[in-house]
């Protein structure tokens, strides 16, 4: 038993709530991986039994600190990347590594390496059930009887999707009927208004569609499909954080690696791709070789969108020096792609990037897990997963039509911010799609399966891959993207090594990075990336 | 020689809090003195990466559960903390914050709204930080009422008097807010409460509400941040003791305080040779919880004194083997002593309002 006072906690009243509050000597040892029940609710992840070698470790850490210049303070704070800070024990180890302190041998060297269990069920901390809409949505100040009003409107709302949810559909018609009237009373500009007009369209058609349940969205051009593509690109930070996240990542990753392949799940316009090429044309010690294959569904007209595109990005590669090949492979759906089709060779290095694809394979046929098992297969580098952070696959449809009207509502009040056109609008219609599939669709239609990042971290860790933390470092490049929203909302956060970004303190987009371990060996501790 | 009055030092603290509140606030001291650059500049960046936060959570944990509102007119951010409604048909099926915000909170029973400022000597935390989140919610869950938390500028970036202003508005706002009217007299009961720079805040803005005509039924300041010029006997002798560092409090007031400014000033130094007098004002009853172990304490108690001597209603909670940030963690007595004292500061009293005459109490 330590020197800390052990008598003030032993006398209080030992509240049910917390067992661990009373450190006394005569508490049965916790089983090795339990997380310390208070420090948790402070925020930080530390293992019941590591709780003194922690203090320890802060203490050396403080004499270690206070006996170095200012000058090493600052290049200790200026240069060190920080990563992972819910981890407090290994935060303060790597302070010390920094400070070039060997940290002070622990008097019990523990056998297991610490695993990322789940939170304790009870402390919801990281979940991200949803804020209860409330009246503060018009730009302008509105009127007590325009705040009635919009929460009259959400309110309605809810009883009509609680209605279709239990099929009662002529009630659930009636109340469209109340809420297009409700609709007129607000101000259909923005917030409330501008949203709640979007997800009574979509229950609109769900309702109309019923019993056969089989809304199958319109199709949209090629071309429509990249002009909502590429203004929601412009409008709002959501997808430049993504592309931006992923490059650093996937640029360190391929750190000292001359033969490299991207894999792009979605190649779209390829809008990712210039800055990463740039980049490594830049990179000390020059560039490496770069493949990139570009998946994307077929296109339709005889074109071959996918060549143009990589023909664009070997021109640009050709400019820069940096030797380039580029594959196209045109799948209608993710799942049909097989690893051979993408033919990678031993020798490279390899980087799987999936921004907002993951989630389709969640469907019917559960797909999810024998692609995770390919890439696994592919022993990548790094697989970069960039999703939309929200629970939108829940079975029951009034609980996730609640939690997309919270999530489309703040991505909503986001965009209110753009005040360019057209890019505003069409953000506004690319959103629009992904909520009519959430809210309209079932089965193999319904491809936007939204899942929490809680959720996307035990699946990852399941399929046999242990986090890259993302560090502080690319915190910083983060926040730096958003000075070129003028918007003063969006937050980026940083979640036990996984980046968030989202508007005021409701992250909407969470990145994070991935590597394969043999599935065999024993559970590993997450990998901080060398600074 | 530093060293090893550093390690006397953590011996000191060591012997006073638990295992866990050592961890937890040592921590803390060692970030911040990464955060704190000699030229007066922060970190912000760091900062931002090292807190800790979490987002709100409309299902009731322990019977709480929060939202976040942003004040379209302020752009600032209130994270609302509410108990979980009794279960019953109509509330199980729609979202938990949606009925309530239809209704008052009550309109037989008084239920109090706590409007709380989360410390971090005007420049760390948030209202979405772990430790002030589960503050709240606690301190919800005990008075059965509401928490708003205020999510208010800070220094440097912010000095005076932005976090006063945000203050102020989120006073003005919780007062129009329908949803959190109570009691047969249909209004918002509202108490102030803030640790650290949050109790400074709670003053100020209570200050403003006074002469305002602005209603605030209480104070509630939990080892707030005052200061002046002098170097009193407390600080003397407990710099560097128990966490924290006498040149640390100078560097936040430098960082808050308008430049060129010194710790005389009206917003540090409440009753001291610029302050005001508040004898005559409507000033609300205070409950001022000092740490005995605190280097601070001595300003905190001229406070007491200062609001005493102009007749102002004002209890003192002394806690003499407390170290700042007692409260976080439920692990020791001081914690629970003030959770009592808080809860009955905000149960409305059966009878007429209690003479002025102040009562401390020790322990």
């Amino acid at each position: 038993m330590g020197p800390y006072d052990s008598s003030i906690s032993a006398a209080a009243g030992c509240s049910s709530s917390s067992s661990s509050a009373c450190s006394s000597s005569t508490k049965p040892p916790q089983p090795p991986d339990q997380m310390d029940h208070l420090l948790a609710g402070a925020g930080y992840k530390v293992r019941s039994n590591d709780l003194h070698q922690v203090a320890e470790r802060l203490e050396h850490l403080e004499n270690v600190m206070v006996k170095s210049s200012p000058v090493e303070i600052s290049e200790l704070v200026h240069d060190a990347v920080h990563y992972n800070p819910t981890d407090l024990a290994s935060w303060v180890d790597s302070l010390l590594t920094e400070l070039n302190t060997n940290p002070p041998v622990p008097v019990a060297v523990p056998t297991d390496i610490p695993d990322l269990h789940p939170f304790p069920a009870n402390i919801n901390v990281y979940s991200n059930n949803p804020p209860p809409l409330n009246n503060e949505f018009s730009q302008q100040v509105t009127t007590p009887l325009e705040e009635d009003v919009s929460i009259r409107l959400v309110h309605v709302l809810m009883t009509c999707a609680e209605a279709v949810q239990r099929g009662d559909l002529p009630l659930a018609s009636l109340l469209i009927d109340d809420l297009q009237t409700l609709l007129g009373r607000v101000n259909s500009g923005c917030g409330i208004g501008k949203v709640g007009s979007f997800f009574i369209d979509a229950l609109s058609r769900r309702i109309v569609n019923s019993p056969q349940n089989s809304v199958v969205q319109e199709e949209l051009s090629a071309y429509e499909n990249e002009m909502l593509y590429h203004h929601y690109y412009e409008a709002c930070p959501y997808l430049k954080f993504a592309h931006f996240t992923a490059n650093q990542a996937i640029l360190e990753a391929f750190d000292g690696q001359d033969c490299v392949h991207v894999i792009d799940f979605n190649l779209m316009q390829g809008l990712q791709w210039p800055a990463l090429i740039q980049a490594l044309a830049l990179r000390p010690g020059g560039p490496p070789l770069l493949r990139l294959t570009g998946i994307g569904p077929p296109s339709p007209d005889g074109r071959d969108s996918l060549r143009e595109i990589g023909l664009k990005l070997a021109e640009l590669a050709r400019s820069v020096n940096v030797r380039f090949a580029f594959r196209g492979v045109a799948a209608s759906r993710l799942e049909d792609v097989k690893s051979w089709m993408l033919q990678v060779s031993p020798k490279e290095a390899i980087a799987i990037n999936s921004i907002m694809q993951l989630h389709k394979l969640l469907g019917p046929s559960q797909s999810i897990d024998v692609v995770l098992e390919w890439i696994h297969d592919l022993n990548p580098r790094i697989l970069m997963v960039v999703e939309q952070d929200s629970n939108h696959n829940q079975s029951q449809f009034l609980d996730r039509f609640t939690e997309a009207l919270y999530y489309y509502s703040t991505m909503f009040d986001s965009l209110d911010a753009c005040t360019s056109q057209p890019e505003k609008t069409l953000a506004e219609l690319y959103i629009q799609r992904e909520i009519c599939n959430v809210v309209c669709c079932e089965g193999l239609a319904r491809v936007e399966r939204h899942e929490l990042l809680v959720t996307w971290r035990d699946r990852l860790r399941n399929a046999g891959f242990v986090p890259l933390h993302l560090g502080s470092n690319a915190f910083k490049q983060a926040r730096m993207l958003l000075t070129l929203f003028s918007a003063d909302g969006y937050c980026i956060e940083e979640n036990e090594g996984c980046l968030t970004l989202g508007w005021h303190s409701r992250p909407l987009i969470a990145a994070s990075a991935w590597q394969a371990v043999p599935k065999s060996s024993a559970a590993m501790g997450p990998i901080n990336r060398p600074s | 020689m530093m060293a090893g009055s550093n390690e006397i030092n953590a011996n000191e603290a060591k012997k006073v809090v638990p295992l866990h509140t050592w961890i937890l606030i040592s921590n803390f001291k060692l970030a911040y003195n990464m955060l704190r650059r000699p030229d007066g500049t922060f970190n912000r960046e760091l900062a931002e990466f090292l807190d800790r936060k979490v987002v709100a959570n409309t299902v009731p944990v322990d019977g709480v559960y929060s939202f976040d509102v942003v004040d379209r007119a302020t752009s600032l951010l209130n994270r609302i903390y509410r108990c979980a409604p009794p279960e019953n048909e109509s509330t199980r099926q729609l979202g938990a914050g949606i009925i309530e915000l239809e209704k008052p909170l009550s309109t037989t029973e008084i239920v109090p709204v706590i409007l709380f400022f989360h410390g971090g000597s005007f420049t760390h935390s948030s209202a979405n930080s772990a430790i002030y989140d589960t503050f709240c919610r606690r301190l919800t869950g005990l008075i059965q009422g509401v928490v708003v938390s205020v999510n208010y500028r800070r220094s440097p970036e912010h000095r005076y008097p932005c976090a006063y202003e945000d203050g102020w508005e989120a006073l003005k706002w919780v007062h129009s807010r329908s949803w959190l009217l109570s009691g047969k007299d249909s209004k918002v009961h509202v108490y102030l409460a803030g640790d650290s720079s949050g109790g400074n805040i709670a003053h100020h803005v209570a200050h403003r509400a006074a002469t305002s005509g602005l209603k605030v039924l209480g104070n509630i300041l939990l080892h707030p941040l005052f200061g002046g010029e002098e170097r009193t006997e407390s600080e003397k002798k407990l710099d560097g003791k128990y966490f924290v560092k006498l040149q640390d409090r100078d560097w936040y007031w430098r960082a808050f305080l308008p430049e060129g400014e010194d710790r005389d000033h009206p917003a540090c130094n409440i009753f001291g040779p610029r302050g005001s007098n508040l004898a005559g004002v409507n000033f609300p009853k205070s409950l001022v919880v000092v740490a005995g172990l605190d280097l601070v304490q001595d300003w905190q108690l001229a406070y007491v004194e200062g609001l005493q001597i102009a007749g102002q209603n004002v209890k003192l909670l002394f806690l003499e083997k407390a170290t700042i940030g007692f409260y976080f963690l439920p692990n020791n007595d001081h914690f629970y002593t003030l959770m009592e004292e808080m809860k009955n500061f905000v149960t409305p009293s059966p009878s007429p309002s209690p003479s002025p005459s102040p009562s401390p109490v020790c322990s």
